[in-house]
């Protein structure tokens, strides 16, 4: 760049700038040391079952965290995915027992409709979610929160509070299959990554979101939709939460209003570990990606290495109290 | 009697001087006003006055004792209260805890809201301030909001009372009712510094007045012997305006009409025309409703009646999205939190508007969007060391390039300049109008709105005075002197 004037210090001392590359890469340095002390102290640890293991193990709520990354992104939070993980299992297993019942189609062909009401339901709640906050001005917090218990009742109410088995076998290829021995839920885990990471960093859309999310008067005086995006991002993640749904019933081969709870929180503790600001404009896909691994190899480690259950929960909670301290002072040194 | 001095203080700033030596004296029992365009250097002054600047040189002298101020509370302890413009209670507390806040009276480790009350009333009357102590703060109106600021700052028993712009925000009542209360103040023998841009009230509430410019005191005279002629020719001096090249040259075909657009309270009755490479400024005081116009017309707020005619087509209910279509862009007043991303980097916010452009389908093309980004560098001179930095790295000058950068790449036919000079320096100045300018060269039109009225005179065709939300007067830069202008925007007659 010809009219360029380079006087900034950061970019003389080689060496702060490759201390400036590590601190970006943190997460992954600490996920390295993390996985090369547990090769050599388990015997269990690096083996190909035990890394799918991990992979299956993070798939379900792997789905939403992407869908939560866009949303956080946005500067927006979405506490009802939990809810809405029960009430697909449910939906799925009620309609397509009603429809098989009814004779119209068979057990096998009902599922997928069931499946399909389950993502439309989905999409409504989420567009629900963006319409409130967005018209309104509430935050979503408080939306989301109110939408969670609603949601659980429904679910609750129509499944009577029993589960919901009425499931075609082929049903539990989704949610426990393998191909090529890798778990199918994995193989969706990436294929979501894959797809958010590129709507993220290569279309106008994702642009769109970081600028909603970095400043939404800024981004409306550009002419963006501010509500359209927020509205598509509540969507984005309801989606998610429905398909992360349809993986635990097959899993598990029920439906039931008990799903999904608490999860909410291991969703967005790996995205804040990924390093996505809760205060939104800044956020990487992968950050979340590399933020559910360094989850899922840490609870993987502590059970092999028999840690006590109720110490894991320590160690969790610090580690999202250390991750969203390191973001924000990351923050707070841009700012300055 | 007591007096503040100060006695050849001066205030450096990186590569700018904002006082210049500036020795000044102001007696109790008077209001003093004191004046300038922006940038002359008052509300630096008022700042060291209150604590929250601390002067390069020089001192500031109460009653004979130099005063040094560690932060704004160490001034009010020491007898100098500042009421800004932004009003700082809170909504959600009466009035006496409002104005006790911090430090209401106590009876064992409990408030003693009795007495928190019964001083609060006291105060009130004394001041003859006709609102209740137990109102909530959030049920007054501005003007009542504007007294209680006085109140308090005054339950401090202060020597020195500082008065930002109280005015700005009020309606003709409420400011009579200020003006009373002030007057008051006076006969409790305190120094009252008075602030504000409307100069047809200074004969009405002030005793004496304080000129600055650019830095330097340029004299002090009592009300009743200044006239207004002479007032504004000791605000601006000898006005050195740069000249509009000649090759610009306006064509006939109309791109914007605007008629009888009307938004309650803010404007009314607004029509004009822009025709293709025009640069149309709005000349008008705060509050006069340029920039509402400017953002209604955008679509970025609403209005009641009249209509929008862009390129002959009208605009029903504009948004910024359906306008930014049309060709219109606008770059707002305050760059920092509705120009720009500040945690987003450069290349993000040169490339915030012109997604659309950039994107074949959903995708952005990332060719485009680094020759986009090159471009505006490159043409509007940015002084970037890296495109990816924050943008928030940048001097205020090169941000707004940035702002005005992200605009073009929308390739507009209409750009909005709002206060595209506020903030930055003289150079940066020259280089905004030589943009504005090349802009009117490829057939750009452009309106401006500026506080500063000379730039309007330097860089526009054509001048509309927008006075209380209604246009007052059409002009040619070459048929007016800097002062008719300002006194136009203001009010009444140059004279």
């Amino acid at each position: 760049m010809k009219s360029s004037i380079a006087n900034t210090k950061d970019n003389l001392p080689l060496f702060s700038s490759a201390t400036k590359k590590m601190s970006k890469h943190a997460l992954e340095i600490v996920l390295l040391l993390i996985i090369i002390v547990m090769t050599f102290v388990s015997n269990g640890f690096l083996t190909t079952d035990n890394l799918l293991n991990i992979l299956r193990n993070m798939a379900l709520q792997g789905c939403i965290a992407f869908g939560m990354t866009m949303v956080i992104i946005a500067g927006e939070i979405d506490l009802s995915i939990g809810s809405t993980v029960a009430l697909t299992g449910v939906i799925v297993g009620l309609t397509s027992g009603k429809l098989a019942e009814s004779g119209i189609m068979s057990l096998d062909v009902a599922v997928i409709v069931g499946i399909l009401v389950s993502f439309i339901i989905a999409g409504l709640i989420g567009m629900f979610n963006g319409w409130l906050l967005t018209k309104y001005k509430v935050p979503s917090f408080i939306i989301t929160l109110a939408v969670m218990n609603i949601v659980y009742g429904i679910a609750a109410v129509i499944s009577k509070g029993f589960p919901v088995t009425t499931l075609p076998s082929w049903y539990n290829v989704l949610g426990a299959g393998q191909i090529y021995k890798i778990p199918v839920p994995a193989i969706i885990l990436l294929a979501v990554f894959a797809l958010i990471f590129v709507v993220m960093n290569y279309t106008k859309f994702g642009r769109s979101v970081y600028a909603v999310g970095g400043n939404p008067e800024s981004a409306r005086l550009s002419g963006i939709n501010v509500k359209k995006v927020k509205i598509v991002c509540m969507m984005a993640v309801q989606l998610c939460a429905a398909l992360s749904g349809v993986l635990v019933s097959s899993q598990v081969m029920s439906g039931s209003f008990n799903f999904g709870k608490g999860w909410e929180m291991i969703v967005i503790s790996s995205v804040i570990i990924g390093g996505t600001s809760l205060f939104g404009g800044v956020g990487k896909v992968w950050g979340t990606f590399v933020g559910l691994i360094f989850l899922g190899v840490l609870i993987n480690a502590m059970t092999l290495l028999n840690v006590n259950e109720y110490i894991q929960y320590i160690v969790r909670g610090c580690l999202i109290l250390a991750a969203v301290l390191v973001t924000t002072i990351q923050l707070m040194r841009r700012r300055s | 009697m007591s007096v503040l001095e100060t006695n050849g203080i001066s205030k450096f700033y990186p590569g700018t001087v904002a006082l210049n030596r500036v020795s000044v004296s102001f007696e109790s029992g008077k209001v003093h006003a004191l004046l300038g365009k922006n940038g002359s250097g008052k509300s630096t002054l008022l700042k060291i006055f209150s604590g929250a600047v601390e002067p390069s040189q020089g001192e500031v002298i109460l009653d004979g004792v130099p005063l040094k101020f560690h932060d704004p509370s160490d001034a009010l302890t020491k007898g100098i209260a500042t009421v800004y413009q932004e009003l700082s209670l809170v909504p959600g507390l009466t009035v006496a805890e409002n104005i006790f806040l911090g430090r209401m009276p106590t009876k064992g480790m409990f408030v003693d809201w009795k007495k928190t009350y019964e001083m609060a009333d006291k105060l009130l009357k004394e001041l003859g301030v006709d609102i209740s102590a137990d109102r909530m703060v959030s049920d007054l109106s501005v003007g009542q909001a504007q007294m209680i600021e006085i109140v308090k700052a005054m339950s401090y028993n202060p020597s020195v009372l500082q008065l930002d712009e109280p005015t700005s925000a009020l309606a003709k009542n409420e400011i009579d009712s200020l003006f009373k209360m002030i007057r008051k103040l006076k006969e409790k023998n305190v120094i009252i510094i008075y602030v504000t841009h409307r100069l047809h009230e200074l004969w009405e509430i002030a005793d004496t007045c304080t000129v600055l410019r650019e830095g330097h005191y340029i004299g002090k005279s009592s009300m009743q012997e200044l006239k207004r002629k002479e007032l504004i020719g000791m605000m601006f001096g000898e006005v050195e305006l740069q000249t509009r090249p000649t090759d610009l040259t306006i064509m006939n075909e109309v791109v914007l009409e605007i008629k009888g657009l009307t938004r309650k309270n803010k404007f009314q009755d607004v029509s004009f025309q822009l025709r293709k490479g025009e640069i149309v400024g709005i000349a008008g005081m705060l509050g006069s409703g340029r920039t509402e116009l400017l953002k209604s017309i955008f679509g970025a707020d609403s209005f009641d009646s009249g209509e929008i005619y862009c390129h002959g087509k009208r605009m029903k209910s504009p948004t910024p999205e359906k306008m930014k279509k049309a060709g219109l862009a606008y770059t707002p007043e305050d760059r920092k939190h509705e120009g720009l991303i500040q945690i987003a980097s450069i290349k993000d916010n040169l490339c915030t508007a012109s997604l659309n452009s950039l994107a074949k389908g959903p995708f952005i093309r990332k060719e485009v969007e680094s020759e986009f980004v090159r471009r505006q560098v490159d043409d509007l001179q940015i002084k970037v060391a890296d495109v990816t930095h924050q943008v928030s790295s940048l001097s205020g000058g090169n941000q707004q390039k940035v702002v005005v950068g992200n605009w073009l790449n929308t390739k507009p036919s209409i750009m909005f300049f709002d206060e595209p000079t506020r903030g930055i320096d003289v150079n940066a100045k020259q280089q905004i109008f030589q943009i504005i300018w090349e802009q009117s060269r490829k057939g750009i039109s452009s309106i401006m709105v500026s506080s500063e009225l000379e730039e309007l005179l330097e860089v526009c065709h054509r001048i509309l005075i927008l006075r209380n939300g209604r246009i007052a007067g059409e002009y040619v830069p070459e048929d007016l002197t800097i002062e008719e202008l300002y006194a136009l925007s203001m009010g009444g007659e140059a004279s």
